[in-house]
């Protein structure tokens, strides 16, 4: 009897084939085309939200929900098929040697990859279409550096948790099915647009619309900002006829004309500061702490459930 | 006052529609030929039902539904009522509600069939449940046309009760069973399997749908693992599975492959997770050119794998496991989907690869067309408990002569249940087979 000890390819040498085969499907397989995706996305959400992004509070609150809606949908989009649609192949290949880790780690790898290029393809887009980034910066000279780190952030945890569900189901129609879902999930639980009651309000701190609406209102310098639109409902109220005359567009033009509107303004928003928005570097690192660890979980599950992938039925 | 009348007449129409029930399922699983006393049972009671119904999926799901829909209730008796928590469950009882009520018209619609009545009475089901399920089971003219197979009463064709010995070259098969815990039932898949191949022989692996031909193979590589000993050239495929697996090469019916890779690449990734880390990457280079040359692959070696038309396609994904030069290497139904001449191009392959000393096992639904390159056929089959058995081991010859049959199609239609278009007659040659293995074992 011959006892053969052979060694074969390791976990980190799979990484690498896999790596190879997720590029070449970029390339060849239109994984490529949520690139254009993103900047369309971007476009859309820029042209019309991005005159009052971090200029005002109103502005910047939207603008950021709509950017963190961005990178979720982004991120969910990356990664909600990918492994559910090759799922058979991939237990071929568990049958064959393969490492789940190795392939999720592979995976991990390459949806950072696209994840950046499609952060930097929102910050372009969002330069062009004349955004205008916050001047203070927490951690680098450029503040959209920072805020390209927590759009990263945002979108990578959000491809993970894609990851994680297409690792789960096991037909890619299950997967799309339950993207919106997941979706609505994350836009009426941030807690941060929508207002939510106090005992469903712990529900939001597992969403990472969030943890990325807080980050970016915080980069962005919310407290500093002014509120428009206590201004905005005086101007439609110019028209209202007390005893014959209009008082309140009397006052308007008066405040215009000593050029108080802006004080008003600034005024307004001082007396509604949100110490969760505050710019600070605790809190853009609490964030990015938590979209990580959310990151890391979702990985950590996707690998767990697809270890049982030889139980699929045949 | 006239609260508490509605609280009994709630209480008392829900009482009531549950002995109406008891009894009904009671009386119904009498005629299914399911255990009467299972009707007292909470759960068990609509899973039984589901198998008088022939529908025992959808009897799985509304009993595991019907089980969270219980814990959902019992946790809402516990919370405070103006708690946000009793919201949320009591939204996932409407859905479960929902869910129940879907499941509970598939079993209706089931039993309906299996008791030849109108589609309609499911309407009747859901509005008067206890009613109806009285009239179903007391009535005489309400009778099943099948009762539920009794799995459990059937002891199946007796066993052989020897071994096969182990051969110091070639594959030793001892499968005492493979048994799986179905949703609180023991099944037995596999039972008494034993035979020894040698190396070089080209084995067909014959049976009709569910007779464990895929679970055998299962089995015998290790993948799911049986109350077995597997022997290749003596070493334990079950303790060594983590090395051996290189050993054995499983290609699967489908060809499961991505579409966008090139023939190469997909042969060089192939190469990478199947031969040794420390083999050179010469060595490695010329094994890949040596087996698109063996499966004709070489002048579409460039190409994407979606071009390849179906035979290539199949050379590819055969290729895919050849490439680590395994000992025992199976194939599950390599000639589904292609004609006649590249089939039996297909089959010539595998005999000059078995020809070098390789165990080939081949499952193949039409196997008359290439028998003359087989060695061996191992016939499997269902016996009377839905187990798959040896109904025959040995040469192809040998297997026309203990048959009596002329070809494989029609061994395959001796072995099949009556109710599959066959003649029923597995439990005899599984029997038959076991005598004369006890005879050669003396």
């Amino acid at each position: 009897m011959q006892d053969k000890k052979v060694r074969h390819k390791g976990r980190l040498a799979q990484i690498f084939i896999y790596l190879g085969k997720l590029f070449r499907m970029f390339i060849f397989q239109n994984d490529w085309k949520v690139l254009p995706m993103a900047a369309i996305i971007a476009g859309m959400v820029s042209f019309v939200l991005g005159s009052s992004l971090f200029k005002t509070m109103e502005g910047t609150k939207m603008g950021t929900f709509a950017l963190t809606c961005v990178c979720i949908w982004n991120g969910f989009f990356n990664s909600i098929q990918v492994v559910c649609r090759e799922r058979p192949i991939v237990k071929r290949e568990h049958r064959s040697g393969l490492h789940i880790s190795s392939y999720i780690a592979a995976h991990m790898i390459y949806q950072a990859f696209l994840c950046l290029s499609q952060t930097v393809i929102i910050i372009l887009i969002c330069k062009i279409v004349g955004v205008a980034f916050p001047e203070k910066s927490m951690f680098f000279e450029w503040s959209i550096i920072d805020i390209g780190i927590s759009l990263f952030l945002i979108t990578y945890s959000a491809d993970m948790m894609a990851l994680m569900v297409s690792s789960i189901v096991r037909s890619t129609t299950t997967a799309m099915t339950l993207m919106p879902f997941l979706l609505i999930f994350q836009l009426v639980f941030s807690g941060g647009f929508f207002n939510l009651p106090d005992n469903v309000l712990p529900i939001s701190n597992i969403t990472i619309s969030k943890w990325g609406l807080t980050v970016l209102c915080s980069q962005g310098d919310y407290n500093s900002l002014p509120m428009v639109s206590i201004w905005n409902n005086m101007v439609k109220l110019k028209n209202v006829e007390i005893g014959g005359e209009k008082p309140i567009k009397d006052l308007l033009i008066e405040v215009e004309k000593e050029g108080y509107n802006e004080w008003i303004m600034k005024q307004c928003g001082n007396q509604n500061q949100d110490p969760k928005y505050a710019f600070s570097a605790d809190i853009i690192l609490n964030c990015w702490k938590y979209l990580i660890l959310f990151t890391i979980c979702y990985a950590m599950i996707a690998v767990i459930f697809l270890e049982f992938i030889d139980l699929d039925k045949r | 006052m006239e609260g508490m009348t509605v609280y009994l007449f709630t209480y008392g129409y829900r009482l009531l529609k549950e002995i109406l029930l008891l009894i009904g399922y009671f009386m119904i699983f009498g005629k299914c030929g399911a255990k009467r006393y299972k009707a007292f049972i909470p759960f068990v009671k609509e899973y039984t039902l589901s198998l008088c119904a022939d529908r025992e999926k959808d009897g799985r799901a509304y009993t595991v539904f019907s089980g969270l829909q219980l814990i959902i209730n019992v946790f809402a008796a516990f919370i405070p009522k103006e708690s946000m928590f009793v919201r949320v469950l009591g939204v996932c009882d409407i859905i479960l509600t929902v869910t129940l009520l879907v499941y509970g018209i598939r079993i209706y619609l089931g039993l309906a069939e299996v008791f030849k009545r109108s589609k309609k009475w499911v309407v009747l089901f859901i509005l008067f449940e206890g009613v109806i399920c009285l009239i179903w089971g007391f009535s005489s003219k309400f009778v099943p046309y099948k009762k539920i197979d009794s799995i459990s009463k059937n002891s199946g064709a007796a066993v052989s009760g020897v071994s096969a010995d182990t051969i110091s070259s070639g594959l030793s098969v001892n499968i005492t069973y493979r048994r799986v815990i179905d949703f609180f039932r023991k099944r037995y898949l596999l039972k008494d399997i034993h035979l020894n191949i040698p190396k070089g022989h080209l084995v067909l692996l014959l049976g009709g749908s569910g007779a464990g031909k895929t679970t055998f193979v299962n089995a015998v590589t290790g993948y799911e693992k049986a109350n077995a000993d597997i022997r290749l050239d003596e070493r334990d495929i079950y303790k060594d599975y983590k090395n051996m697996k290189y050993d054995v090469g499983f290609v699967p019916q489908q060809d499961l492959m991505r579409e966008n890779d090139t023939v190469l690449l997909t042969l060089q990734d192939a190469a990478s997770l199947r031969l040794p880390s420390d083999i050179s990457f010469r060595n490695r280079k010329g094994r890949i050119s040596e087996v698109l040359d063996i499966f004709g692959l070489t002048a579409i070696k460039s190409s994407l794998v979606e071009k390849l038309s179906g035979g290539q396609k199949k050379r590819l994904s055969i290729a895919m496991e050849y490439i680590s030069n395994p000992t025992l290497f199976i194939l599950d139904e390599p000639d589904s989907g292609l004609d006649g001449v590249v089939a039996r191009n297909l089959f010539e392959k595998l005999r000059e690869i078995a020809n070098t000393g390789k165990i080939v096992i081949v499952i193949t639904h039409t196997p008359d067309r290439v028998i003359d390159l087989f060695d061996d056929v191992i016939v499997l089959a269902k016996d009377r408990s839905r187990t798959g058995r040896l109904a025959f081991y040995g040469p192809v010859k040998e297997a026309y002569d203990f048959f009596q049959k002329k070809s494989m199609e029609e061994i395959l239609l001796s072995i099949n249940q009556q109710d599959e278009g066959g003649e029923g007659r597995a439990d005899e040659f599984v029997e038959k087979y076991a005598e004369l293995l006890k005879r050669k074992v003396g």
